[in-house]
């Protein structure tokens, strides 16, 4: 069942062209920055462009910070969205579950499959950005943290590691919450837009004073917070937070999906 | 499965609503502690707001945040003159290290490094921010007479003790100030400033981890990475380029308000008042001036009158910016004082302040 799902994964084309048009932000920014040589003035782009004019190598990292707020969770929320609720509409849920085939196991073909899905863009879009970036930007390596001291080569390619993962983590979130809508809901549409709701929804809470009690909790509160593993020392505070708010949204929202179609009627 | 989660998510709130533990400090011995716990070396991560929004010229863009938004800052404090505060951003960070009579600055965003000797007049900075930095500073000068023991609260686990500070001066604009601290070591922890009838306090600071453990030496050096210059500015800022080179000398007392103890010499920029009752008087180059002059016209609030002065009041923060007062310069007087004080203070400048050859 896990291998049919992922076979069905990436040899669909429009994995491959989600997956495409996430890369082409970076790229037409590295393009755009290439070009024109003209970076971000401190304080208004996102983390670590400003310092790709001089190293290229940095790149992955300013993609990751590109994508992580918007194209990322929307193509998750997409493909997770329409794990369950594409077979509902399109009539094969029922046969799916006909064969002896557990709704517990369908469920967690489905969800590996979303997995790969994360870890194929997230990996597609690192790589593609190392590549562009080292072709088209700065060959000055900086070495350096965020904090100014110096870092070896080693280090700087285990702390990128470590930002990939805690991407894949946080995108494991919003995985969950669509995996969860698509079990409520028919429409693969409506089970991203529910994702996708709760996602905006935490993003315009966390710009309102009045809602600091809440922000700890929201979903997109620590996503951004990789830029903290390239501080000297770490600062592992909101990273440690994330990771364990990530957890438990996976464990609640997948617990939620599980407990709702392992019991609802099938009737497409 | 979701039983455990939600007893995950409840735990953390539950065990900050339990009640700290009550030192039961009296509030002049409180004073006391905090005033000498400038040795009391630390490290940990803060956070602060602020909801003054000054007027944002280039000169003072940086005060303008600090004031006026979240800070997320980390220290690692050895003593006064070996210390590290950096500020973080989401894209990076600012970093303050301050380690024999330099301060160096680095700003990743803009690859820049820049050090500075140290100044006796600046404007605020992030490091002024800190708890134990603002705290020492509002409680440098209180009477006992001024404070009250408020009880206990938890801050960065610590059960501190609260004092409040209600400033006896009639010129005062700060209503209250509350200081929470560590009773062991007297080093403040949070500091909350208020203005009259204000719900919330207008700046707000505190740290959510501490540890009073002296920090290691390694932490506070600053080497450039490879391809970063370093510049090297004689002033730090330009209040600092006012004390160096205005032809001026702000006179002794201005409005009533008597020299900052501790304060300055005299000099160019004058300080006035007692602990968070203070008034300073920073002769501006026009090109300084003229940019906050119009600024200022654009700020809801602020008020322009006849004879060209400018005025706002943001919280407790008044801000008077003069006419040309003398050679093109301007005087800008701001402090937590009344309104009529610097209007006193304003009159008092045109007439009394001393003029002396350009150095």
């Amino acid at each position: 069942m896990i291998a049919v799902e992922l076979r069905k994964l990436v040899t669909r084309p429009r994995t491959w062209i989600t997956i495409a048009l996430i890369d082409a932000l970076p790229t037409l920014v590295a393009v755009l920055l290439a070009l024109t040589d003209i970076g971000p003035r401190p304080g208004t782009g996102p983390a670590f462009l400003s310092a790709v004019l001089s190293d290229g190598t940095l790149f992955p990292l300013a993609a990751l910070a590109m994508v992580l707020p918007l194209f990322l969770p929307v193509a998750v929320a997409l493909t997770a969205g329409d794990a369950i609720a594409g077979e509902a509409q399109s009539g094969t849920l029922r046969y799916l579950l006909v064969r002896p085939v557990g709704r517990a196991r369908l469920l967690l073909a489905k969800l590996v499959s979303v997995v790969a899905f994360v870890l194929i863009a997230v990996v597609v879009v690192a790589v593609t950005a190392y590549v562009v970036g080292a072709l088209l930007l700065g060959d000055a390596p900086l070495s350096s943290s965020v904090s100014g001291t110096a870092l070896t080569q080693q280090e700087l390619a285990w702390r990128t590691a470590l930002a990939l993962g805690y991407a894949v983590l946080a995108m494991l979130g919003v995985a969950s919450i669509a995996l969860f809508f698509s079990t409520v809901t028919d429409s693969p549409q409506g089970a991203a837009m529910g994702a996708l709701a709760v996602l905006i929804a935490s993003t315009l809470l966390l710009t309102l004073d009045a809602s600091q009690a809440l922000q700890p909790y929201l979903p997109t509160r620590y996503w951004l917070a990789f830029v903290d593993l390239f501080r000297d020392p770490i600062l592992w505070r909101d990273v440690l937070r994330g990771v364990v708010q990530q957890v438990l949204y996976v464990v609640v929202f997948l617990g939620a999906a599980w407990a709702n179609f392992s019991t609802r009627d099938i009737t497409s | 499965m979701v039983a455990a989660a939600v007893v995950l998510l409840a735990a953390p709130i539950a065990v900050r609503a339990l009640p700290a533990d009550d030192p039961e400090v009296p509030a002049a011995r409180l004073l006391v502690a905090a005033q000498a716990s400038g040795t009391v070396a630390y490290s940990g991560y803060v956070e602060s707001s602020g909801t003054l929004q000054l007027p944002v010229t280039d000169q003072f863009s940086e005060v303008a945040g600090l004031l006026g938004g979240r800070s997320r800052l980390r220290v690692w404090w050895r003593s006064a003159d070996d210390w590290r505060v950096d500020s973080l951003t989401p894209a990076g960070e600012r970093d303050l290290l301050h380690s024999h009579g330099l301060t160096t600055e680095w700003d990743y965003e803009a690859e820049r490094v820049t050090t500075t000797p140290r100044s006796e007049v600046r404007l605020p900075r992030s490091s002024d921010l800190l708890p134990p930095e603002l705290g020492r500073l509002v409680l440098a000068d209180a009477r006992p007479g001024e404070v009250s023991a408020l009880g206990a609260e938890t801050v960065a686990g610590i059960d501190a003790a609260g004092l409040r500070l209600v400033p006896a001066e009639r010129q005062a604009t700060v209503d209250h100030v509350d200081v929470w601290m560590d009773p062991d070591t007297g080093l403040p922890l949070q500091v909350s400033v208020f203005s009259a009838d204000a719900a919330a306090p207008d700046i707000s600071t505190r740290f959510l981890e501490l540890s009073t453990t002296m920090p290691s030496e390694r932490v506070t050096r600053f080497v450039a990475p490879p391809g970063v210059s370093v510049d090297f500015d004689d002033v730090v800022d330009v209040a600092g380029a006012a004390q160096r080179y205005a032809p001026v000398v702000a006179p002794r007392r201005l409005a009533g308000l008597g020299p900052r103890r501790g304060g300055l010499g005299r000099g160019a920029v004058g300080e006035y008042g007692r602990g968070v009752t203070a008034m300073a008087a920073i002769p501006l180059w026009e090109n300084s001036a003229e940019p906050l002059r119009e600024q200022l016209a654009r700020t809801p609030g602020a008020v322009v009158e006849a004879d060209g002065s400018s005025s706002l009041s943001v919280g407790p923060l008044e801000l008077l910016l003069t006419p040309e007062a003398f050679d093109e310069h301007s005087w800008l007087l701001l402090g937590t004082v009344t309104h009529p004080t610097l209007e006193r203070a304003a009159a008092q400048l045109a007439r009394r302040a001393l003029m002396v050859a350009y150095p």
